[in-house]
C-alpha cells in the first residue's frame, strides 16, 4: 500500500494531465487551473517544512558551538529580524521590511551575480588552451565570438561581428538543438517511467 | 452570407472597391482582403462593419469573436475611450449591454473581442459603441453608467459620448467548446507512437536480451569520485539543481542521489544535500533514509545532512560555495537543472580541488559545466544516469527507445526539408518558365508544390 498508492495516484494524475493538453474544453482548463492552485497551495504549506528545517540546523550549531556556529547565529538573526519586520510594519514599499529587501538583500544578490563575471574570465584562462585540435578549435571560436561581441570590434575588425553572428546563428544553434531534442526524448522517456512505476526510487521505497 | 450582412450593414455592394484591409481570420471565412468603404452617410466617429463570425476553432468555447473597424474620425476635442457592445435580440428594439473588453486584439485596421457570458439560441443584432471621452481625462475613470450623464473630473463638468454603429447582423453564433483539439492530433500521434515504441522495447528487454550502450565517463565516475571521497575521509556534496519538484531533470537527479547514498551509506562517507526546494528536500531525505535501510545501517542516517538553505538564487550559491570552502568536500555532484549560478558552484568546487561530477539538461549551462567539472552527463545522460547506474533491463530498454525516436526525428528532419526544398524548387521552375497551373507541365508543378506543402503542415504545431 505505501509504494502502490502513491504509483497509483501518480499514473492516474499523469494521465489526466496528458489528456488535458489535448482537450481545450472549459472543463479541462478549470482542471489545470485546479491543479496548478493545489500545487501552489501544497508548495506554501512545504516552505513551513523548509523553515523548521533552517531553524533546527542552525539553531542545533549553536547549541553545539560549532566553529560556524558564528554564521548560524548570523542567518537566524536576519531570518527572524526580516519576520518581524515584516508582520510588525507590513511590506510595503517604504516600509523597513522594503528597506531591507532593497537596500540589503538586492545589492548582495547583485554582487553574486557580478562574481560570475570574474569566474567566467578564470574558466576560459583555465580552459581555453590548444593542447588537441578540438580544445584549439574551441580557442579560435571563442576568441572570434569574444571579440565579435566587445564594443571594440568595429575599430579591430568589422567582420568580427557577422562572424560571431554568423557562429551563433548556425553551428552553435545547431548543436543546441540536438541537445533539446535529446532531452525531449529522455525527458518523454522518463516521464513515462515514472508514470508507469518503472522507475520508483525517489519515492524512497529502497528498491532499485 | 457575413460579407453580404457587412455590405447591408453599410448600403453598399460587395463587390466595390476599397482600402479597408481585413484580417486573416475573416478572409478564411470568406471575407474579401479588403472591404467596401464606409458609406459617405455614416458618421465618421462611429465603428464601422461589426462581424460576428461562426465558431469554428478548436478552444474552450469561451465566447463568440467579435470584429469591427475603428471608426475614421476622432470629434474635436475628444479622443476614444474605449468600445461598448450592444446585442439585441428583438429585432432591436431593446439593446443590452455586453461584457466590457480588458484589451483588444488590434491591428490598425481591425479590433477583435472574444465576448463571453451566455448567448442567446435566437438570432440576435450587434452594434459597437466608440465611447469618447474629453482628452485630457483619464480612461479608467469611465465606466459604462457614464456614457449619458455629466461627471467631475478636476473641479470641471464634463461629459462622454457615445457614437453607435449602424446594426449588424441578424447572427446566429454561439460559442461552442471543443473535446478535442484537432491541430494538435500530430503531436498525440507522435506522443503515442513513442510510447507503443518505449513498450516494444520493454517487452524485448524481459525477455533477457542483451542490449549494447556506449560508455559514459561521467557515470563510470561516479564510483571513482565516492571511493575518493571515503579514502580521504572528507565529505561529498551533493546539489540536486534549482528548480522545483515537478521537475524531470530533480527526479532524474534524486534517482541517481538515491545510488549515491547507498555507496555512502556502505562506506560511511558523510553526505551533504542542500536543498533549495523544502518538497525536494523531504523526498531527498526519505530517499537518503530508504539508502541508508537497504544497506541495514538505519543508525548511520543523520536528516540533518539533507537541509533547507534558501530559496532565493544567489542566496543558495552562496551558502553552498561557503559549504565547499569551509567543508572542503572531496566530490561534488551537481545534477539537476541549473541557472546562472553553474558556474560559480564549479568554479568554486574547482578551487578547492574537488573532484566534479555535473549533469544538466539546461543547455546554456552545459558549456560551463564542461569546462569547470571533470565530467558532465549532457541532456539525456542525466536522464539514463539511472538506467546506466542500475543496469537493470527494463531500464536499458528505454534507453534503445529513445534512440529509435531520435532516428525517426532524423528522418523527419531530412524528408522536411527535402519536401521544403523540393517544393521550393517547384514554384521557382514554374517561375523561370513562365508556367501556370492551366499548363500540362504548370499544373503538374502546382499540384507538386502543393503536395510538400500539405506534407510540411502535418508537422506544423500551434
Amino acid at each position: 500500500m505505501r509504494r502502490t498508492l502513491p504509483l497509483t495516484i501518480t499514473f492516474l494524475a499523469g494521465l489526466v494531465m496528458f489528456a488535458q493538453f489535448f482537450v481545450p474544453h472549459k472543463l479541462s482548463q478549470d482542471a489545470l487551473t485546479y491543479m496548478t492552485d493545489w500545487m501552489r497551495i501544497i508548495g506554501a504549506f512545504a516552505l513551513v517544512l523548509g523553515i523548521g528545517s533552517l531553524i533546527q540546523r542552525h539553531t542545533g550549531r549553536i547549541r553545539q558551538r560549532h566553529p560556524d556556529a558564528a554564521f548560524s547565529a548570523v542567518a537566524l538573526l536576519c531570518f527572524l529580524g526580516m519576520v518581524v519586520l515584516g508582520i510588525g510594519w507590513k511590506t510595503e514599499e517604504g516600509s523597513p521590511f522594503d528597506w531591507g529587501f532593497t537596500y540589503v538583500f538586492m545589492p548582495l544578490d547583485a554582487t553574486m551575480f557580478s562574481v560570475l563575471a570574474f569566474f567566467m574570465a578564470s574558466a576560459a584562462y583555465r580552459t581555453f588552451r590548444a593542447r588537441t585540435p578540438e580544445a584549439t578549435l574551441l580557442l579560435v571560436a571563442s576568441l572570434a565570438l569574444m571579440f565579435g561581441r566587445i564594443p571594440l570590434q568595429r575599430a579591430l575588425d568589422p567582420h568580427l561581428a557577422g562572424v560571431a553572428e554568423w557562429i551563433m546563428t548556425w553551428p552553435a544553434t545547431a548543436a543546441k538543438r540536438g541537445i533539446l531534442l535529446g532531452v525531449a526524448l529522455g525527458s518523454m522517456a522518463m516521464s513515462l517511467r515514472l508514470l508507469l512505476g518503472i522507475e520508483r526510487s525517489h519515492l524512497g521505497t529502497g528498491k532499485e | 452570407m457575413a460579407v453580404a450582412a457587412v455590405a447591408a450593414a453599410w448600403g453598399q455592394p460587395a463587390e466595390a472597391p476599397g482600402s479597408l484591409q481585413v484580417p486573416r481570420e475573416l478572409v478564411e471565412a470568406g471575407f474579401p482582403v479588403q472591404l467596401p468603404p464606409p458609406p459617405a452617410d455614416l458618421d465618421p466617429a462611429a465603428p464601422a462593419a461589426v462581424v460576428a463570425l461562426p465558431d469554428t476553432e478548436d478552444d474552450s468555447g469561451a465566447g463568440v469573436k467579435v470584429f469591427w473597424f475603428p471608426p475614421q474620425q476622432t470629434p474635436p476635442g475628444m479622443k476614444l475611450g474605449g468600445y461598448r457592445l450592444y446585442r439585441s435580440t428583438d429585432g432591436g428594439l431593446r439593446w443590452r449591454a455586453l461584457p466590457q473588453p480588458e484589451k483588444y486584439a488590434a491591428d490598425a485596421a481591425c479590433k477583435i473581442q472574444v465576448v463571453g457570458g451566455h448567448w442567446p439560441w435566437k438570432a440576435y443584432e450587434l452594434r459597437v459603441a466608440a465611447l469618447y471621452i474629453p482628452t485630457g481625462t483619464p480612461e479608467k475613470n469611465w465606466g459604462l453608467q457614464d456614457r449619458r450623464r455629466p461627471k467631475r473630473v478636476e473641479g470641471e463638468w464634463v461629459t462622454a459620448r457615445e457614437v453607435l454603429s449602424r446594426v449588424a447582423g441578424p447572427y446566429n453564433t454561439r460559442p461552442y467548446a471543443k473535446w478535442f483539439d484537432g491541430k494538435k492530433t500530430n503531436l498525440l500521434v507522435t506522443a503515442v507512437l513513442y510510447c507503443v515504441a518505449v513498450l516494444w522495447f520493454l517487452r524485448h528487454a524481459r525477455r533477457g536480451r542483451e542490449m549494447y550502450l556506449r560508455p559514459i565517463p561521467g557515470i563510470e565516475a561516479v564510483d571513482d569520485a565516492i571511493g575518493r571521497a571515503t579514502e580521504m575521509g572528507k565529505p561529498i556534496l551533493y546539489v540536486s539543481g534549482l528548480d522545483s519538484i515537478d521537475s524531470v531533470s530533480t527526479i532524474a537527479s534524486m534517482i541517481v542521489l538515491g545510488r549515491v547514498a547507498r555507496r555512502t551509506a556502505e562506506y560511511d562517507t558523510p553526505l551533504l544535500v542542500p536543498c533549495r526546494d523544502p518538497l525536494v528536500m523531504a523526498a531527498e531525505r526519505e530517499i537518503v533514509k530508504e539508502a541508508h535501510l537497504a544497506v541495514g545501517k538505519p543508525e548511520a542516517f543523520d536528516p540533518e545532512t539533507i537541509f533547507y538553505v534558501t530559496d532565493s538564487q544567489f542566496g543558495y550559491v552562496a551558502a553552498v560555495d561557503g559549504m565547499m570552502m569551509r567543508e572542503r568536500p572531496a566530490a561534488n555532484f551537481f545534477m539537476g537543472y541549473f541557472y546562472a549560478e553553474s558556474l560559480i558552484l564549479a568554479e568554486t568546487g574547482a578551487a578547492t580541488g574537488a573532484i566534479q561530477i555535473a549533469g544538466t539538461d539546461a543547455d546554456t549551462q552545459i558549456p560551463f559545466f564542461v569546462t569547470a567539472c571533470d565530467y558532465c552527463l549532457m541532456g539525456e545522460e542525466l536522464y539514463a544516469a539511472s538506467a546506466y547506474l542500475a543496469r537493470e533491463p527494463i531500464l536499458l530498454a528505454q534507453l534503445k527507445a529513445q534512440d529509435v525516436g531520435k532516428v525517426a526525428i532524423a528522418a523527419a528532419i531530412w524528408l522536411g526539408t527535402t519536401a521544403a526544398t523540393l517544393g521550393v524548387l517547384g514554384t521557382l521552375l514554374m517561375a523561370a518558365q513562365k508556367l501556370t497551373p492551366a499548363t500540362a507541365w504548370g499544373g503538374k508543378l502546382h499540384w507538386f508544390s502543393a503536395l510538400m506543402d500539405k506534407f510540411l503542415a502535418l508537422f506544423a504545431t500551434q
